[in-house]
Order: structure tokens, then sequence, then C-alpha cells
């Protein structure tokens, strides 16, 4: 059984700061690490190969990495193998700079194609940056698997997976034949630490191949994006020192009001 | 007169106004039903498609995917819908991603919507990309805000990014139809008004190639995630000495619990023996930087402001109106805890 995981590179939000009040983003500490939802999926594929602790694997699966990005995301796909990954590819070329979403799937579904296609595709819920949520039921789509998304507990077998999803309030289980795509979400999946040994082989004696458009045959025409950004914007300043005083009813109504107004809170509580 | 002279007037030719709309006009809603009904979310969208139809001066259509859903239409009127299309067949009876997807391209490929907004919930999410790629066309997906560019006749979707300290806004401007996933709660659900009238047309979609894949096995299934470690949580919970009692101490778990985040305390909670010393916040414990954090009772002393001054938004319940904590609160609440708790989770419903 063949995993394939699609993983992205992004910049370590605990190095920036945001100041609402100048509407600026500031870098402190230009560090790019793997995504949250990205680790939670590799944790999950290796899991499934049965690695570790918590495995429910069997013989015979290999987890295959993925990462859209630039040269640094081979930073990424090595501290994938570091974790347990077999091999890994770097799809990386100067005309996917622009690619949106719709973009970013063709290279996805192309590099798959390539590779053989997979039985199951384990990728994250979203990334931890853009938050689109959009690459796993794409991909679905653009390679004609089934889907199974925001994925919390997860089983393979040789002929589909058993996986436990958020669905309304609560939970719900589902399966699905192979070839399939999951999506995890990043708090169900605990990622481990690479293997020490590991680590010295993944940027020592591994290979991390490059493929590029030409490798993946994409024109510019399956370049292009369909989305384009307009702007970016930043939220109101927080406003320090608002008092409620009163009686503790009233008081209480109030502050859950107005943190609902603010959007702190959700609609249905937390 | 003579108006003669105005035949040999020959219009120049501009340059050709080319709309990437062509033939695409009308603003959908994908309705969701669960239990019956209509979801709060679905209402939510249909006031936002409501708005904008009235803007661009175009119809905002309902659509209901489903078995048994028909009855659904009135009410979808009545929140905003000018025309109710009803795609009513056994095999859409449960959530399949592949008919789903198939019962709706049909229908778009038919008709033809230029806008098609979707609710940002498990199945919107799940669906709404699926589309999107069965389409060809852009999603925007999470939109907290909804806004038009009318010199190009686009749909902008604004969505956070980066847990929310930033927005980033986009147009879809050649594909079509413009497809926005909206995240619930942010949007108000529109009056419903019975008195509007509309039709609720039943439409037949093709599903004789397509076939769902999933099979639900259990609809309410019990889930023990591990809960997050108080250093990663996003809303965090404390309880201090105000709190008096372990009665007290449990109120604070009750809080923590109706706002889906985890309880902390203070050093005066630790020697009290309510709570652990790996759930201690401030100089000696945990520094934190939750999304919310609501300091119960907590006096806030320096020490224990060091560990938590990277948290976006702190509300402080403290009857003692001079405490430190209440200068460095975004909310400061006056009055006791063990009296404001029970009514702040009576007002979250919890």
């Amino acid at each position: 059984m063949r995993i394939i995981v699609p993983i992205k590179q992004i910049l370590d939000p605990d190095g920036l700061t945001f100041r609402r009040d100048k509407e600026r983003m500031f870098i402190n500490r230009e560090e790019y690490i793997i995504g949250p939802g990205s680790k939670a999926a590799v944790e999950a594929a290796l899991r499934l190969k049965g690695e570790g602790d918590e495995g429910s694997g069997e013989p015979g699966r290999t987890v295959v990495a993925l990462s859209m990005g630039e040269a640094r995301a081979d930073d990424a796909l090595r501290e994938a193998l570091a974790m347990g990954c077999d091999a890994a590819y770097l799809l990386s070329d100067s005309a996917f700079a622009y690619a949106d979403l719709s973009v970013t799937t063709r290279v996805l579904a192309e590099a798959v194609a390539r590779l053989g296609g997979a039985d199951l595709i384990v990728t994250g819920r979203e990334s931890g940056d853009t938050g689109a949520g959009q690459i796993g039921p794409r991909l679905a789509q653009a390679l004609g698997y089934a889907q199974v998304t925001d994925v919390c507990a997860l089983v393979a077998g040789e002929d589909g997976i058993e996986a436990t999803r958020r669905w309304g309030e609560g939970y719900a289980t589902v399966k699905a034949p192979l070839p399939a795509v999951v999506t995890v979400a990043p708090e169900a999946f605990e990622p481990r630490l690479p293997h020490g040994a590991r680590i010295m082989s993944a940027y020592r004696e591994w290979d991390v191949p490059v493929w590029d458009a030409d490798a993946l045959e994409l024109g510019e025409a399956a370049l292009a994006p369909l989305l384009t950004k307009r702007r970016e914007s930043f939220p109101p300043p927080l406003e320090v020192g608002e008092v409620f005083r009163g009686d503790p009813e009233t008081v209480a109504e109030d502050v859950v009001a107005a943190l609902r107004q603010q959007k702190i809170i959700g609609q249905a509580g937390g | 007169m003579d108006f003669s002279f105005l035949d040999d007037y020959e219009e120049e030719a501009g340059p050709e106004i080319v709309d990437a709309g062509e033939g695409y006009r009308n603003i959908w809603v994908l309705a969701e039903v669960a239990d019956g009904a209509l979801c709060r979310s679905t209402l939510e969208v249909m006031g936002q498609a409501r708005d904008l139809a009235d803007q661009i001066g175009v119809y905002v259509y309902g659509v209901l995917i489903g078995e048994g859903v028909e009855p659904l239409g009135q009410e979808l009127i009545a929140y905003g819908a000018d025309l109710v299309l009803v795609a009513d067949d056994a095999a859409l009876a449960e959530y399949q991603p592949e008919t789903y997807t198939q019962a709706l391209a049909c229908l778009v490929d038919e008709k033809r919507p230029e806008i098609l907004l979707i609710p940002a919930t498990a199945l919107g999410n799940d669906l709404a990309p699926r589309l999107a790629q069965r389409l060809n066309t852009g999603l925007m997906s999470h939109c907290t805000k909804l806004g038009l560019d009318m010199s190009e006749r686009l749909l902008l979707g604004t969505f956070p990014v980066l847990g929310g300290e930033m927005y980033h806004t986009v147009a879809c401007p050649e594909a079509r139809p413009q497809i926005a996933t909206l995240e619930p709660g942010y949007f108000r659900v529109p009056y419903e008004d019975t008195y509007r009238s509309g039709d609720v047309q039943q439409v037949e979609v093709n599903l004789s190639e397509v076939e769902g894949r999933l099979s639900w096995t259990d609809l309410d299934a019990a889930v023990d995630l591990p809960s997050a470690p108080l250093t990663k949580a996003k809303v965090v919970v404390c309880a201090g000495r105000g709190l008096q009692d372990a009665e007290g101490f449990g109120l604070a778990e009750q809080l923590a619990a109706a706002l889906g985040g985890v309880v902390a305390g203070s050093r005066g909670a630790q020697d009290e023996g309510w709570i652990a010393e790996e759930q201690v916040v401030g100089v000696g414990g945990h520094e934190i930087a939750p999304d919310l954090y609501v300091a119960c009772g907590v006096s806030g002393d320096v020490y224990h402001y060091f560990g938590v001054q990277d948290a976006k938004f702190v509300v402080a319940i403290n009857a003692d109106e001079d405490a430190p904590i209440m200068k460095l609160a975004n909310m400061a609440v006056v009055g006791d805890a063990k009296q404001v708790i029970p009514a702040m989770l009576e007002a979250l419903g919890a």
C-alpha cells in the first residue's frame, strides 16, 4: 500500500508579530517549519505504516512525502524523512510562484500520477498559514478518489479505511474504499520527534529529487491561477479596559454578548 | 430641423468589453438540512446573498438537495430566496461527496449562476472544494466578510489567515461561478418574512454515472481526543483564590468546558490544592499565549501576568476593581466570580 502525504512548509507563526494599530506584520525570526496540519498528516501516515508506539500497521506499506514550494522546502521534506517517511519529492519551479489552490492541486495530482498513483493520500485539514482547507477534496476530485475530511481517528485495511470525522455538532464514523484522500485534524495526531540517526541520514545520505514544471509536463496554461489577491487587511485593535459593572446576571449577559459581537467566541459557545 | 448630418456619424469602435460572466447570472445558496430543518448557517448565508443580489440586481436561488426536503422551500423564500430549486432524489438522502458534487455540477451547468454561496460547515467544507475542482473554478473558503467590486462585477471574499491576525481579500476574475464558503456565526440571520412569495421548483439531476463510495456506519461516534496541553490551548480559564473553595473552582472548570478550553490556575489555586503544578500559569509555571484568557478571581500580580502577557484577549472577573489584572484586561468584570460565572454559563447556553 502506497501512502502519499502532501505537506506544506510555512513561515513559523511564532516568529511573527502583528501590529494592528500600524496595520503591519513584522517578521522577527524568519524560520520555516512544516505546518501543523501537514505534520499531523505525516504522523497519521506513519501510524498506519506501523512505526512508533501507536501503530496499527502492516508490512509492505510505504509513506512518500511530497511538497510543492520553493527550494527551501527541501528542509521540510528531510524532516519528514527523519520522522520516518520512505521517500520524498520536492515539486519546485519558478513557474509555480503564483500558484493558487487549483494550480497546486494540478501539480500535486500530476506528481501522484507520476509516482504511479496512491492507495491513500493523507494531508492536513488546512494549512497553518492561509488555512483554506481545499487541497484534500480538490485532489480527490482531480484523481477521482473517495474523500473523508477532518478526520481524528484512522484505521486502514487492505480494501478500505475506517475514519472518525467531525460531523455536525459531533463526530461520525465512516468507511471508504481505496483509493481515498483523507484530511486529518491537527489536534488529534500529536507528531513524533524525528529519530536522531534518521536526522543524520536524512541530510547526509538520502536524496530528495526535485521535479520541475517540465518534469511534470505542466505548461503555462495549466499553471494560470484562478484567484487573484486584492488586499491584505488587519482586524481593528482590541480595546483595553472596558469595565462591566452591575448585578451578576446583567453583567454576565453583557460580557457574553460583547465576546460574541467581537467574534472572540462563536455563537454556540467555544 | 434637418438631422441628416447624423447619418454620416459612425460610432467609433471602442475596445470590446468582455464580460467574463457572460451568460452567468443570479446568486445561489446551497441550503444545508439537519434533522429535517434548515441550519442556522444556511440562514446567515441567505442574508448575505440577499444583500449582494439587491446590489447587482439579480435573483437569489435557494438550492435544496436531499430526500423529502421540498417542504423547506417555503422557509427559504421567507428568509430571502426568490426561487428554490429542489433536487429530491433517494440517492441524495445521505451526504456523499460524489453524488452531491454531481447534482450541483449538473444544476450549475444547466442554469449558470454567477455566484454560489455555501455555509462553511462540516458538509460545506467537504463539498465546496470538490465542487470547485469539478467546475474548474476558484473557491474563496472560510469567508468572514463578502463584498463586491462593482466596476468588474466581481465577488470579493475576505477570510482570516495566520490564525486571524490578518485578512486576505481575493476575487475570482475569470472562472464562473464564483464560489465562496461562509464561516458560521459571522453573519446575521435575516428576518423571516412569511409574506414573501416565490416558486419552489423540482429539478431533475442525472446521477446515473456516479455512486457514493462512503458508508456512514455511526453518526454519533464517541471520540476521546487528547485534551490540548495548556501551552497550546486556544482558550484558557484560570482560577484564582477569589473563587474561595473547591466548589468555586468547579465553576471555573465548567466555564472552561463551555468555552471549549482548558482550566488552569494561579499559584494561589495550587496552594489551595485545586490544581496540580503542571497547570499553574505565571512565572515558575507556564507561559501561555491563548486567544482568550479568562481570569476568575485572580488578582494578577506581576508574577502571574508575565505568564499570560501574550494572550490575545483577556477577560478578568474580580470583585476588587483595583486589582492589577483589571487594568490589563480587555474586559474587566467587577463582581464576585462565584456569582458571575453561573450567570455566564447560562448566557452561553451551557
